[in-house]
């Protein structure tokens, strides 16, 4: 299992000039290692969003360094970006962002087909993430044939296909109902303790409580870290499986 | 990424639009389709002509005498000025082998075992070198001063009963007389056999000028001269005289063979004769005619002038049907590019590179111009085929236009996605994202 670091930001600012300037994100100092789980939770405008973007390498920060997977994103240019991005980080939405043309199976193969990876082999790598998140039996359904439970599983396992070091999942849950939104956690629960580095942003307190901590923003700022022993994790199976898990990951959240 | 991958995107994308995409490659289908098919059938028309001109055609120059401002083609215009002594004094002259007169003779019918063919103009009057020797499928050409005759397949197969070497064949004239041949030789095929017959198949009977244009010259005027006869010559009947001698409506001259420089030298010759003030065509000519002699060849070329001219005007047109065309691909790539901003974010979050998103789309303008170009490829050639069926010409298919029309395709695609392709590259995923 890997221990050391997925994403770290280091006094990162992120400032738009919308008629004065605003800061999205002003000084956020944020570890957090590899097989770890973080939520990030905080109301509209605390930068949930803009940091998701930067960690996502979609976005560059206006000052400090954003390092993920070991890459300094601040030092990349648009296309290596594009390549860290595609390689290193898989994307969860709120409306789960599937290509409406698309079959599951060719959905969770497209990050891929950009990769350059042979057709078959794609298929054959986009079919077992399928099975494992229990569509086998939906592979060529194409997303509007899907219910939203299903569509989200399809871009769980699409933002896995590449062996991502960090999954971004931004409000999962926030178009699913209860019964489902647990199906789709537990999901989320399955493939941390497989070893994935998962951060979720949420404004819902029971979706965060799966994670091992929560960071708290508000106004661009880390209100504060909570860190969580086990909370809201309900399968022993599950718990007896992230013993061999490093959960005590450094978090600090610095703030000037 | 690879280009088959980015074809198999682009054609799931175009199919989902099927009516628009149909729609938008109208404009190319008409344009090249238009190119295609005229292109089709001035190849064939040029092929048809040109084919049914025979080597041994080519040492004849063909002249009439019409006003220098006619347009048209070969007889445009032409008025009768040959008489038979100036016929007589060109054969003499130096580099030509023989000259005759042409006359074309108003007909009623055709008579043949008792069967009668209604048949209007069926009869020309020419020398004997007219029926050229590799024109005949059997027997020989009439002979000058004989009663003969050489019909073509389609008088010879008019009958209930197909008429042959050998028989003889009546032939009620316009003013109501009747004459009598003997075939002695028919033609291979019912085209005609210079550029004055026109190349349609229709029924000849050709015979010798003399006694047949003679004998109805003289009838129809009764020995009485009428000079300076301004009918159109076309319609003979109405055959003039200078003197006691017949006039023609025009003049074959025969070179001493098919090389440029003997037709050229036989052309001075024969002009400065009928030019000069011994001839009594020059009396005729007066201030308004001018002699017109030419080859087939060159006739031919005429005719391909016009239809060279013809031909750039539908290109001009098809060349705007084009551009319009690429206008409406790259208004709908445009559409569709904003209709696919979030695609276009989700590729880029999962990794695709601006120029992936850049192949897609221009890949995909691309695509509807190629289909453009090989269902309008497809249209022109039908449309080809149509016209040369019903002009009855052999088809021949102008293959390196279709290949351009590919090319015009693929460039058509390219110069109208160029831009759409490039504004979806530069979308802002974290914009695109968020669009709703």
């Amino acid at each position: 299992m890997a221990t050391g670091t997925a994403v770290s930001l280091q006094n990162v600012r992120k400032t738009y000039h919308l008629g004065e300037p605003v800061h999205a994100l002003d000084g956020v100092t944020l570890e957090i290692p590899q097989g770890t789980y973080t939520a990030i939770m905080g109301p509209s405008g605390s930068g949930k969003s803009t940091l998701m973007n930067l960690v996502g390498c979609l976005d560059t920060p206006t000052d400090g360094t954003v390092v993920v997977g070991g890459e300094d994103v601040t030092t990349l240019d648009d296309r290596e970006r594009t390549t860290l991005r595609g390689t290193t980080v898989g994307f969860v939405f709120q409306t789960f962002n599937l290509m409406p043309r698309l079959s599951a199976l060719e959905n969770v193969a497209l990050p891929q087909l950009f990769q350059s990876v042979g057709r078959s082999t794609r298929r054959d790598r986009a079919r077992e993430l399928l099975e494992r998140v229990g569509l086998s039996d939906r592979t060529d359904h194409m997303p509007n044939e899907l219910s939203g439970g299903q569509r989200q599983r399809v871009a769980l396992a699409r933002a896995l296909v590449n062996d991502p070091t960090i999954v971004l999942a931004d409000e999962p849950s926030g178009n699913l109902d209860t019964d489902t939104e647990s199906d789709v956690l537990d999901l989320f629960d399955e493939f941390y303790d497989a070893g994935t580095t998962m951060l979720v942003v949420t404004h819902e307190r029971h979706v965060a409580e799966r994670a091992e901590r929560i960071v708290h923003l508000l106004d661009g700022r880390i209100e504060r870290v909570e860190e969580l022993e086990d909370a809201g994790r309900e399968s022993n199976a599950t718990q007896n499986r992230r013993d061999g898990v490093d959960g005590t990951g450094a978090a600090s959240g610095a703030d000037r | 990424m690879r280009p088959l991958e980015f074809g198999r995107l682009a054609w799931r994308a175009i199919r989902s639009h099927r009516l628009r995409s149909a729609l938008t490659t109208l404009g190319i289908v008409i344009g090249i389709a238009a190119v295609i098919a005229f292109v089709t059938l001035g190849a064939s028309l040029q092929a048809g002509l040109v084919g049914d001109i025979s080597p041994d055609d080519q040492r004849n120059l063909y002249g009439w005498a019409a006003d220098p401002d006619t347009e048209g083609g070969p007889l445009a215009g032409a008025q009768p000025v040959f008489s038979q002594d100036d016929l007589d004094a060109v054969s003499e002259r130096d580099g030509v082998d023989a000259a005759y007169g042409y006359m074309p003779i108003s007909t009623q019918a055709l008579v043949y075992g008792g069967e009668l063919s209604p048949q209007s103009d069926a009869l020309v009057a020419a020398g004997p070198p007219y029926i050229r020797p590799d024109t005949l499928e059997e027997g020989r050409q009439f002979e000058m001063g004989e009663r003969e005759a050489v019909i073509n397949p389609a008088v010879a197969g008019q009958f209930e009963e197909n008429v042959s070497v050998g028989d003889e064949l009546t032939i009620a004239l316009q003013g109501g007389q009747q004459t009598t041949v003997t075939v002695v030789g028919i033609t291979e095929t019912s085209e005609g056999l210079s550029p004055f017959e026109g190349f349609e198949p229709s029924p000849r009977v050709y015979v010798p000028t003399d006694p047949y244009y003679t004998e109805e010259v003289e009838s129809a005027t009764g020995g009485v001269g009428g000079e300076n006869a301004s009918e159109n010559g076309s319609s003979a009947g109405n055959g003039t005289v200078v003197g006691e001698d017949a006039l023609f409506l025009a003049i074959v001259v025969q070179a001493e063979s098919a090389d440029d420089a003997d037709v050229d030298r036989a052309r001075e010759s024969a002009l400065a004769y009928l030019e000069s003030e011994d001839s009594d065509t020059s009396e005729l000519l007066g201030d308004e005619l001018a002699v017109t002699m030419q080859t087939s060849t060159e006739l031919l070329q005429q005719l391909q002038d016009v239809l060279d001219l013809l031909q750039s005007f539908i290109v001009g047109i098809a060349a705007i049907s084009l551009v319009v065309g690429s206008i409406g691909i790259a208004n709908i790539m445009l559409v569709s590019v904003t209709e696919r901003t979030r695609e276009i974010g989700i590729m880029k979050a999962v990794g695709a590179q601006n120029r992936d998103v850049l192949g897609l789309f221009l890949t995909e303008a691309v695509v509807l111009g190629i289909i453009g170009a090989i269902l309008g490829t497809a249209l022109g050639l039908l449309v080809g085929y149509a016209g040369t069926w019903y002009i009855d010409i052999p088809l021949v298919y102008p293959y390196g236009y279709v290949a351009l029309a590919i090319a015009v395709g693929i460039l058509v695609g390219v110069l109208s996605g160029l831009y759409p392709a490039w504004r979806a590259a530069r979308t802002d995923p974290i914009d695109a994202l968020r669009y709703e």
